[in-house]
């Protein structure tokens, strides 16, 4: 027993005092030092301390959706994943080939193939669909995984495949727009979230800590166009490409009363060329519409003169000769210029006017100006100023010669025609709506300007009414609905200089019904392997487009005495 | 005593946070597959929806009424639309 009051007692009393407090030195220089470092040089441990722990995991970007004008999805990024082989950590090359080729069903002397080309690092596939990248996981933590690299990214998908794609654009595959609609609008559509907080472990693995949540502003777009109407438009031009072999061609249809676009297919059909706003073409004589609208309404022509023809030769000016092959008639009045396509009588309606009030109409009916829609490589076309146009100059824009325009500029002036003489603006997208619960709306009605006349407008629809009933433009005839529009056959610019006689563009522009006009369609075919003319080829386009979207509408016939069989003979 | 009891409470503490962490750890990584899966399970969702567009398309089902059905496209007027 030790003694309670000697020497020895003490002794061991303050040894385990002194003991006690050199153990709790050590914790207290240690709290001490924590305490410094918590507090003076906390920014800096803990900056050192987060980057030691957690890996922030970029979670790319976010892209909004693309819908048609009845919500239909025309595109949507689907999360995917590439999946890349890094050579120096495989550990049996031949079992993770393998593995590689029964996974992903890639050939294995393709992925060899890879393989010996590489130093290192290659990609063995990208997009990998869900089904496969769920086999490929668990084999990360294996050893036949050892080296593979499963890198997240985004698919575009399309479900109905490449219709529309000249005006949708692509994304890639960190969802930023490269081209047409998803450039246009990538500010909009496009969010790049906050990354996610996770701890580092092995092999790539995550530890999931915590998101940072951040307010997703994502927009998804609402476009004009309707699938349905894309597709026929489509549909027929394919057809007629197979028919006549042009170079390009193009379908626009606008509802002229809105100027919203339903329609615009491209051939050839290329992410976001859409040709509708960046081909750039003399029109011929479907410009011949706009220069005797503008004569009518201001007054230098009336719908019941008659012109002179005779000879069906003009001389604009010394050498310059136009002649008309396609009449006999010794004078033509307005509706009869329209019908055969005169250019003697375009060209002298566009002298009347005289320069100055023609190049007044092209400007007020949107020639030489972008429209506001800012599509991509949008063309303004190009109109030189009137006061550099020589006779022969005014003549010739009378039926369409010396002026580069584009579709949607052409389009938006019959339109004008149609709708009682308003240019409207048009649109290809609706509505822009947020993720948050905002909605841009981006495609109210909005007359930018009245070009013509009512009245100039109801003459102009009796006289294109004129020329497919009549005229030029007889295979666009619908049976049961009235149709207005005119023929166009442009000579193309020859390289040698002056114009290439078997070169064409033919086109047809018109409107149906005419009463209330529902649809404007726009055909045009460029440079057709096989000579024909805008009667020939492109107003069949037309009937077949405006057909299937009467149909599609469900717009009434408004010429049913034509539906009514012929009474028989007693 | 006091001393001993204190670094036993103490070392009770610090086992209990280590415990603690460890939970987390494993919890973390357990949310961590889970966020996977449902991101995986997602994508695999959105495909089969957009098949089903696919085949919902003009394309696809112009196609099957043409070549199984023997239907064609009928011209608009016929199409007779019965007012409410």
């Amino acid at each position: 027993m030790l003694k309670q009051n000697g020497p020895f007692a003490y002794n061991a009393k303050v040894r385990m005092k002194w003991c006690g407090l050199a153990c709790l030195m050590a914790p207290l220089l240690i709290t001490l030092q924590l305490f410094y470092m918590q507090t003076f040089r906390y920014d800096e441990y803990s900056d050192k301390a987060e980057r030691a722990i957690y890996n922030y995991l970029d979670e790319d970007r976010l892209r909004g959706d693309i819908f048609d004008v009845n919500g239909k999805f025309l595109a949507q990024s689907v999360r995917t994943h590439s999946c890349g082989v890094s050579k120096r950590y495989v550990k049996d090359k031949n079992k993770t080939l393998q593995f590689l080729s029964d996974t992903l069903s890639i050939p294995k002397k393709q992925i060899e193939n890879q393989w010996n080309r590489h130093r290192n690092f290659f990609f063995v596939a990208k997009k990998i669909k869900p089904d496969a990248y769920i086999k490929l996981l668990p084999s990360l933590r294996t050893s036949v995984g050892q080296g593979l690299d499963l890198t997240p990214e985004y698919e575009r998908v399309h479900p109905y495949g490449d219709s529309a794609i000249d005006i949708l654009g692509a994304a890639n595959s960190k969802n930023l727009g490269l081209s047409g609609i998803e450039q246009m609008f990538n500010t909009e559509m496009s969010q790049k979230i906050s990354k996610r907080r996770a701890k580092r472990a092995r092999r790539g693995e995550v530890i999931y800590d915590r998101s940072l949540k951040e307010q997703r502003s994502v927009g998804s777009l609402y476009l004009t166009i309707d699938i349905l109407a894309q597709y026929y438009a489509e549909q027929a031009l394919e057809k007629a490409v197979k028919d006549y072999e042009p170079e390009r061609g193009l379908i626009l249809v606008q509802q002229p009363q809105t100027g919203r676009i339903l329609a615009a297919a491209s051939y050839p059909r290329k992410d976001g060329q859409a040709l509708a706003f960046q081909f750039t073409y003399e029109p011929g004589s479907t410009f011949k519409t706009i220069a005797i609208a503008s004569a009518l309404d201001a007054g230098t022509v009336s719908i019941n003169d008659s012109i002179d023809m005779s000879g069906r030769k003009w001389e604009i000016a010394r050498g310059v000769i136009v002649r008309d092959k396609q009449h006999e008639k010794d004078a033509l009045t307005i509706p009869e210029i329209m019908a055969v396509s005169s250019n003697i009588g375009a060209g002298k309606i566009a002298l009347e006017l005289g320069a100055k009030n023609l190049f007044y109409y092209m400007k007020a009916f949107g020639f030489g100006t972008k429209t506001d829609i800012n599509f991509n490589g949008e063309s303004k076309g190009y109109i030189l100023p009137y006061n550099k146009w020589t006779v022969v100059d005014t003549a010739t824009k009378g039926y369409g010669y010396g002026i580069a325009l584009t579709p949607i500029q052409l389009i938006g002036a019959y339109s004008a025609v149609a709708n009682g003489g308003w240019l409207m603006q048009p649109h290809l997208v609706d509505r822009i709506e947020y993720a948050d619960g905002r909605t841009d709306k981006k495609a109210e009605v909005q007359k930018i300007r009245r070009v013509i006349k009512q009245e100039t407008s109801d003459t102009m629809k009796k006289v294109l009414e004129y020329v497919v009933q009549e005229g030029s433009g007889k295979r666009a005839r619908i049976k049961g609905y009235s149709v207005a529009g005119k023929t166009g056959t442009a000579e193309k610019l020859s390289k040698e200089g002056g114009y290439a006689t078997r070169h064409h563009v033919v086109s047809f522009c018109g409107f149906t019904p005419i009463e209330n006009p529902q649809f404007t369609i726009l055909v045009i075919l460029d440079n057709p392997a096989k000579y024909t003319f805008g009667g020939t080829a492109a107003a069949p386009v037309f009937k077949e487009v405006a057909e299937a979207l009467l149909t599609m509408q469900g717009v009434p016939p408004d010429r049913p005495e034509e539906l009514q069989p012929p009474a028989k003979n007693k | 005593m006091k001393i001993f009891a204190l670094v036993f409470a103490f070392s009770v503490f610090a086992f209990g946070v280590a415990m603690m962490r460890i939970e987390v750890t494993r919890s973390g990584r357990a949310i961590g597959q889970l966020h996977n899966e449902v991101e995986v399970k997602r994508a695999r969702n959105q495909y089969l929806e957009l098949e089903v567009l696919r085949l919902q398309s003009p394309q696809v089902l112009q196609t099957v009424a043409q070549q199984q059905l023997g239907l064609r496209r009928t011209l608009p007027q016929n199409v007779v639309v019965l007012e409410d």
